[in-house]
């Protein structure tokens, strides 16, 4: 195998990595809320924008600045979700769609604020780490954000799963997603745990968006493109279904370098929202077939 | 005290006489056909300008109509609905440029490239529901939009520039290709589209066999509503109309790019004026394509800034689904009253009780 071939793999993995922060945190949301959030995109853009005006304003490295994005975010979505749950239940007519539709409301608001106050430039997030470069003899170089980003991308992952799958409150938060009135039932106080399921997905998604706006640059108009990337992941993988999205977030990643370098990028964006729509028709359940079923 | 008083039965009055002139058989065609005479007459009293942005607002309200039709009546949410806007666009365009042929024929074919679109799109997709659908739609106009920047016959990243000789239209127009003259094409089909969309929605068979589709398919479908039949023909309908605004707006404007007619925000802005003004309402897409088009106009002229209307849009969309879910034609009915905003009020803060 040639050294850019092996390059271009690792390369792919390491930017998948960080996808799969986003992709899960987004499956987990349809899963608990029940919502599909229109908005996944603007949190990756706010807190990429929130990175690059902060390390102008205090001067400090962008890397310093993750756990402080992580917490304001979680905050932010732990006030967003009380919003969400009371759009999709109560007397409405369609409750399910009417919380996409709030999302979509979230979308607009957050892009037209950024745009508004901070104009359609791009600003890009300084940090010492954006400059250097990992060296490895026979197989290739990597910059050291990318090797960082993907570091950070399973350590989050790591975490995640750990709070999920091992703890008393991401077992409160699995059950609501499986079903939510008999988790509330069993006397699990539903509001709290779709809260932090709400506000985790808000802060990983948003930290992600510090380490994007790292390896290329923070714009208003950028969330668009890491929606797409969100539901290609979770369809792909199957709506709702965790594991799923970890397979595809890699691929995805893997897919993106490859055909940046090999292929001409101008199809890059065709063929995912093709395949997006094709995989909906197709085998509404994801390749795997184990998401929710279409409803 | 005494004067609160007179003031309410003052209002009652009011409503009392809209509401019984609301409940005659032929209120509809006194309304329209008042719209129609205020229409026809408006243009003497507006300058270029202001018959620009009424021509716009006419071309939204239209649009929004058209929405209203899939996502408002049927309930199937298309978020890909500005694809045929666009294809509309672009087929008027390859028309008149690659085949030189006039505008008339441009718009017809820009009707059937709709209508045959929609059809072989809308048989897969419209087996899907409710969040698949608008997901699968969304998809499939982003990927529309790519196609339009890679392809050559769209002019791909460099978009398209249509004649703009007043022989171009077809048939000879006295006056010219005047700023007039699109206002009275636009408002043509904008009224036609409100006049088709009362007529077959909510003065029809018809229409009730698409509203039993959106309230419960399977209970549609148990009384012999063939509800796939039913949910292609309004989503093709919907869909050529959004094409055939797609066509005129092309030829007014001249020029059209991927990024603008096939962009999000073309359908971000139809769903956005169907639900400010109330969803399967044949007066909501009106009032909502009015408020939020004029809004986003008298920002960039007013407030300086061509781009404020987009987080004012924002909150407007929450605070409708969050307090108002049947739009401000909700309100203004009292479908909505103040009783039922409070309790919305009240049960919102009930679910802040986090801890």
């Amino acid at each position: 195998m040639s050294e850019l071939f092996t390059q271009t793999l690792i390369n792919g993995l390491l930017l998948g990595g960080i996808y799969v922060t986003v992709g899960v945190g987004f499956s987990l949301v349809f899963g608990v809320l029940e919502v599909v959030d229109f908005a996944v995109g603007e949190w990756v853009m706010l807190g990429a924008f929130a990175g690059a005006v902060l390390t102008a304003a205090l001067g400090t490295d962008g890397l310093y600045l993750v756990p402080v994005v992580f917490v304001l975010f979680f905050v932010v979505g732990f006030f967003v979700q009380p919003f969400l749950h009371h759009v999709t239940t109560g007397d409405r007519p369609m409750p399910l769609l009417m919380g996409l539709v709030f999302t979509f409301g979230i979308a607009t608001f957050a892009r037209g604020a950024v745009l508004t106050i901070f104009g359609p430039n791009t600003r890009s997030i300084t940090s010492g780490a954006t400059s250097g470069a990992i060296t490895l003899s026979g197989i290739g170089v990597f910059p050291t954000i990318r090797v960082i980003t993907a570091a950070f991308g399973v350590l989050s992952l790591l975490v995640f799963m750990y709070y999920l799958y091992r703890t008393k409150g991401g077992m409160a938060i699995r059950a609501i997603a499986e079903d939510r009135t008999n988790a509330r039932l069993m006397g699990i106080n539903i509001r709290r745990y779709q809260s932090i399921a709400y506000g985790a997905y808000a802060g990983l998604t948003a930290t992600a968006g510090i380490f994007i706006g790292l390896i290329y640059t923070a714009s208003p108009g950028m969330g668009l493109q890491y929606t797409a990337f969100a539901f290609f992941m979770v369809v792909l993988a199957g709506l709702g279904y965790l594991p799923g999205v970890i397979l595809s977030g890699i691929v995805l990643g893997v897919v993106q370098s490859f055909v940046a370098v090999y292929v001409s990028s101008q199809w890059v964006f065709f063929s995912l929202f093709a395949l997006i729509y094709v995989v909906l028709l197709v085998s509404p359940a994801g390749l795997l077939g184990k998401g929710e079923a279409a409803t | 005290m005494s004067a609160e008083r007179t003031d309410e039965s003052g209002q009652r009055g009011l409503r009392a006489r809209v509401d019984a002139f609301t409940a005659r058989e032929d209120a509809w065609k006194w309304t329209f056909g008042a719209a129609v005479v205020l229409l026809a007459l408006l243009p003497l009293g507006l300058n270029s300008f202001w018959t620009r942005i009424a021509l716009g607002a006419l071309m939204w309200v239209g649009l929004a109509q058209s929405w209203n039709m899939i996502g408002g009546y049927a309930g199937y949410l298309d978020f890909g609905h500005g694809a045929y806007f666009g294809v509309g666009g672009f087929v008027t365009g390859i028309v008149m440029v690659k085949l030189s042929l006039p505008f008339i024929p441009g718009l017809l074919l820009a009707g059937v490239a709709g209508a045959a679109l929609a059809y072989v799109i809308g048989v897969p997709t419209l087996r899907l529901k409710g969040s698949y659908f608008a997901i699968a739609t969304w998809a499939f106009a982003e990927a529309m939009k790519q196609l339009a920047l890679i392809l050559g016959i769209t002019g791909g990243t460099f978009g398209m520039s249509l004649p703009t000789a007043a022989s171009s239209f077809g048939i000879p127009i006295p006056g010219g290709l005047s700023e007039t003259f699109f206002y009275y094409v636009m408002a043509a089909l904008s009224l036609g589209t409100v006049l088709l969309s009362y007529l077959v929605l909510e003065h029809s068979e018809f229409g009730y066999r698409v509203q039993a589709v959106r309230d419960d398919e399977n209970a549609a479908e148990s009384l012999g509503i063939d509800t796939t039949r039913v949910k292609r023909q309004v989503y093709v309908l919907s869909c050529v109309i959004a094409a055939l605004f797609g066509s005129v707006y092309a030829y007014h404007i001249t020029f059209i790019h991927p990024n603008d007619v096939l962009g999000s925000l073309i359908t971000d802005q139809m769903v956005i004026m169907v639900l400010l003004g109330g969803l399967g309402t044949i007066y909501g897409p009106v009032v909502g394509g009015l408020t939020v088009f004029l809004l986003s106009r008298m920002s960039s002229l007013f407030l300086g800034s061509s781009t404020i209307y987009l987080p004012l849009i924002g909150v407007l969309i929450m605070l409708v689904v969050l307090f108002a879910p049947s739009g401000i034609v909700g309100l203004l009915n009292g479908q909505t009253s103040r009783a039922d905003v409070k309790k919305n009020v009240h049960e919102l803060a009930d679910k802040f009780d986090l801890l």
